[in-house]
């Protein structure tokens, strides 16, 4: 077989990748041209609509609103550097579990750690309000052995907001999250691990200068594709958790784009613009990242 | 072994095929597509009133329902070009929708013999519309058979109303002003600590209503502004003497009613649960008698059953003396919803249709809505009246008699949610209106039985609220002009949202403010939000946009007397 022949057959394996790429991740860019036009729902967007850069302009026309964006993005870098922070949690998780001899009990402890990844948010906040709401579970104990008189509001409160998703973000994750290191850890040279300890390694020294030298690249990677995904911390779990009272602390973008986009007819407009935005400022993160990472490891990842 | 399974396997599937074609060439329902703004449920009409729809026309009604999908449904049917056989939109919607070929003209109506009984209300709302003259768009909805200026229910819309009991325990006080109603509350409060296993509380309070009905801010606070004759118009507020005012602005019922909800929670008056609850929720605890204060008048439905009238225990209208109520009139011209026929209708569908819309509007149409099944709810007398059966068909979901087809009645319920004729109407065929308030038969009973009701009228001598608050002066219908509000632009309904957003948020966190100074150094926070995303502007379009209301109004007035 020609060399040309064959990298034509070669090209055709990717194709479809390609393909695929093409349709989901650029052919709905179109979609941002709504945000340069006052589109209104039946009425289709034509010449007549096209306002140019009103919307972006808009976002930024005086101080409230441009406070109002800034408390967003605050909200949103908040809450995902704390992620980013503890991001070391199932790592450490996953080496622990990897220690208990019980067999039995290990694996109950994986199920019951991992099974929350497979709730919906709305169940788990569901779950939450019959737990933690005013006339929730614990409140009802704490009452009832005379702790409080007056019910504590969990819910509505906004303090340690950002704190209190990312325990429930963990609660849900983390056993998930782990499944990738114990991976990891299987795949550690037994040998090592062995010779360590004929040479009088104890249990937290094998950890130590074994396990967790042997796993940090896969917890490099993972904290790689975090930071891609910095702006982009879903709405689900902020949408189901956030009320009149807490709005101001937990409205991250994808939700204030969100609520921009379904509220009354919707806001298509507005929402595409500030979503654009998102974007923007992605590949700004990204890009930064990516010279970061050449700077200290000496190699990049685009 | 293998190939013979397969080749038995194929043969089942032909088979099975075959026998699902046979089938289909029956009696097959034809499928109405139901877009259906007003519909609290999506799918498939079931249950008994999907058995009297089909028996008499054949179809089946799908229902698609915006307020359970979202509202992305409609932006995606309408820009598709075919939003549903049968549309039921805001009255606001339907301008754009003739301009975009999405309904049709529906000429046709003239000869519904049933429709025609509201031809002058008809007539009026497509005059106003800007399709082609002369011709038949839309429908309005809940239209009545009275007049634009008269009050047909013995209760207006939203008033204070406590239990009879519970206000005769406490010594049946005169009531002054909010701080009396609250401290009435209260005591009520003192001696009705629970209901059953769960806690009570004169308040309970629900945010997912937040913003409806034309009027920023909070449901729980916009309704009870009524109570001093103020009524919320977009985002301004009617004053008595016809002006508009700020929403915001101090001197207004808005501030007065939040602070009053704020008293009340100090007052530890307010269920803790509110704001983070949902209306479901609430509609529960009405239902467990776990709420001692309503303020809408179809609330009482929750818990006024014939046992609790006969105990005395129900729920009724309780003077407060410096309050003086907003009511709109019999809404002669309909509600804020349109009856329409998607524009892809023709040929065959479209007399089904059109005969489908007349029987809604008919005399026996009218009965299942608003009064339900013969045998279950009501039995029929000699002289063609109606005498009631249960009243809590829809409450327990009692079961449907077997000639309706079985099942639950609330499970069979009308999922349209939507009616053409108000059960206010009477009905024609007996000249009883349709609810069973007014029967002479409920009536004669409710004179022997009904505790809370002979306890009221002695001591406020009169017969019904809306009877006392016109001879006490605490009441001035507005007459009904059947006005709706034109489309905002996009540049007002940004405004709207975001204006509405900070006044919502921040009236939740008022009242449950600490103290007073919090409260009003909310209050204050909240109004520089509120001008910093556009509530001026916002507000002088919609004084122009409700000013024609009031002029129509002021005219309507005029010419009534």
């Amino acid at each position: 077989m020609s060399k040309k022949k064959r990298s034509y057959i070669e090209f055709l394996y990717i194709l479809p990748f390609i393909l695929l790429v093409g349709v989901f991740s650029y052919f709905p860019l179109y979609g941002w041209v709504y945000a340069f036009h006052d589109f209104v729902p039946p009425k289709p967007i034509s010449s007549e609509t096209y306002v140019g850069f009103k919307w972006f302009i808009s976002l930024f026309s005086n101080p409230v609103k441009t406070a109002d964006v800034i408390r967003v993005m605050r909200n949103t870098l908040a809450m995902s550097g704390i992620s980013l922070l503890f991001s070391w949690f199932p790592m450490i998780f996953a080496v622990f579990l990897n220690e208990i001899k019980s067999k039995p009990y290990r694996k109950f402890v994986q199920t019951a750690t991992t099974l929350p990844n497979f709730i919906s948010w709305v169940l788990v906040f569901s779950i939450a309000f019959h737990v933690f709401g005013s006339n929730g579970a614990v409140n009802k104990v704490l009452q009832d052995l005379g702790v409080i008189t007056e019910p504590i509001s969990f819910l509505k409160s906004s303090d340690h907001v950002w704190f209190r998703m990312w325990l429930w973000l963990t609660w849900k994750n983390a056993g998930w999250a782990a499944i990738m290191y114990l991976a990891a850890i299987a795949g550690i040279d037994e040998q090592m691990i062995e010779a360590a300890k004929v040479d009088g390694a104890t249990r937290m020294k094998v950890i130590w200068h074994i396990i967790i030298p042997c796993i940090l690249p896969t917890y490099f990677v993972i904290v790689m594709l975090n930071i891609a995904s910095f702006l982009s911390n879903g709405m689900e779990q902020y949408y189901v958790f956030q009320n009149d009272f807490n709005r101001d602390w937990i409205e991250v973008l994808d939700l204030y784009v969100y609520n921009y986009a379904t509220a009354g007819r919707g806001n298509y407009p507005l929402a595409t613009a500030i979503s654009i935005l998102k974007s923007i400022v992605s590949i700004f993160l990204l890009t930064g990242a990516n010279t970061a990472s050449k700077l200290i490891r000496g190699e990049s990842f685009i | 072994m293998k190939r013979l399974l397969s080749v038995l396997l194929t043969i089942a599937m032909l088979l099975s095929l075959v026998s699902v074609s046979a089938m289909a060439e029956g009696e097959e329902p034809i499928v109405i597509t139901f877009y259906d703004e007003a519909a609290n449920y999506q799918g498939t009409q079931s249950g008994w009133f999907a058995k009297v729809v089909k028996d008499r026309f054949n179809i089946e009604l799908n229902i698609i329902a915006p307020q359970v999908v979202g509202n992305e449904v409609y932006t995606t049917r309408a820009m598709d070009g075919d939003l549903g056989d049968i549309v039921i939109v805001d009255k606001s919607k339907v301008n754009t929708l003739i301009a975009e070929g999405l309904i049709r003209p529906i000429d046709e109506i003239a000869n519904c013999e049933n429709l025609m009984r509201f031809k002058n209300q008809i007539d009026v709302y497509n005059k106003e519309l800007t399709g082609e003259d002369g011709k038949y768009y839309g429908i309005p909805a809940e239209m009545t058979d009275t007049s634009p200026s008269t009050l047909t229910d013995d209760v207006i819309y939203s008033s204070p109303q406590l239990r009879w009991d519970l206000y005769q325990a406490v010594g049946a006080p005169e009531i002054k002003d909010l701080d009396g109603l609250l401290d009435v509350l209260a005591k009520i409060h003192e001696i009705h600590p629970t209901e059953g296993d769960a806690k009570a509380y004169p308040f309970s309070l629900w945010a997912d209503w937040d913003g409806n009905d034309n009027m920023i801010g909070i449901a729980n606070v916009v309704q009870l502004t009524t109570w001093y004759n103020e009524k919320i118009k977009g985002s301004a507020i009617l004053k008595p003497d016809g002006t508009f005012s700020e929403i915001y602005n101090k001197d207004n019922a808005y501030y007065k009613i939040a602070k009053f909800l704020f008293k009340a929670n100090q007052m530890g008056l307010v269920d803790p649960e509110s704001g983070e609850q949902d209306w479901n929720a609430v509609a529960a605890k009405l239902s467990a008698r776990q709420v001692d204060l309503l303020w809408y008048s179809w609330q009482v439905g929750f818990s006024n059953t014939a046992e609790y009238k006969a105990e005395g225990s129900t729920f009724i209208f309780i003077p407060v003396a410096d309050m003086n109520f907003y009511a709109d009139a019999d809404r002669y011209f309909g509600a804020d919803r349109v009856w329409a026929v998607g524009s892809k209708v023709e040929g065959d569908k479209y007399d089904l249709i059109l005969k489908f819309l007349d029987w809604y509007a008919s005399p026996e149409g009218m009965t299942f809505q608003h009064v339900g099944l013969e045998g279950l709810n009501y039995s029929k007398n000699e002289d063609g009246t109606f005498t009631l059966l249960r009243d809590d068909a829809l409450a327990l979901n009692l079961e449907v008699p077997e000639e309706y087809g079985g099942g639950g009645y609330s499970d069979g319920n009308n999922a349209i949610n939507q009616w053409i004729g108000s059960s206010i109407c009477v009905n024609p065929d007996n000249g009883e209106r349709f609810p069973f308030k007014f029967w002479k038969s409920y009536q004669a009973w409710e004179r022997e039985n009904d505790k809370t009701k002979a306890g009221w009228q002695e001591k406020f001598g009169a017969t019904t609220p809306v009877e006392y608050m016109l001879a006490n002066g605490m009441l001035t219908p507005s007459p009904s002009v059947g006005f709706a509000p034109p489309e905002d632009s996009l540049d007002i309904q940004t405004k709207r949202e975001d204006v509405n957003k900070q006044l919502c948020s921040y009236t939740w966190k008022m009242i449950f403010a600490k103290d007073e100074a919090e409260f009003d150094a909310l209050w204050d926070e909240m109004v520089e939000k509120m001008d910093g995303f556009g509530y001026k502007e916002l507000y002088e379009y919609d004084c122009g946009v409700w000013q024609v209301e009031v002029d129509a109004k002021a005219a309507a007035a005029a010419a009534a007397q």
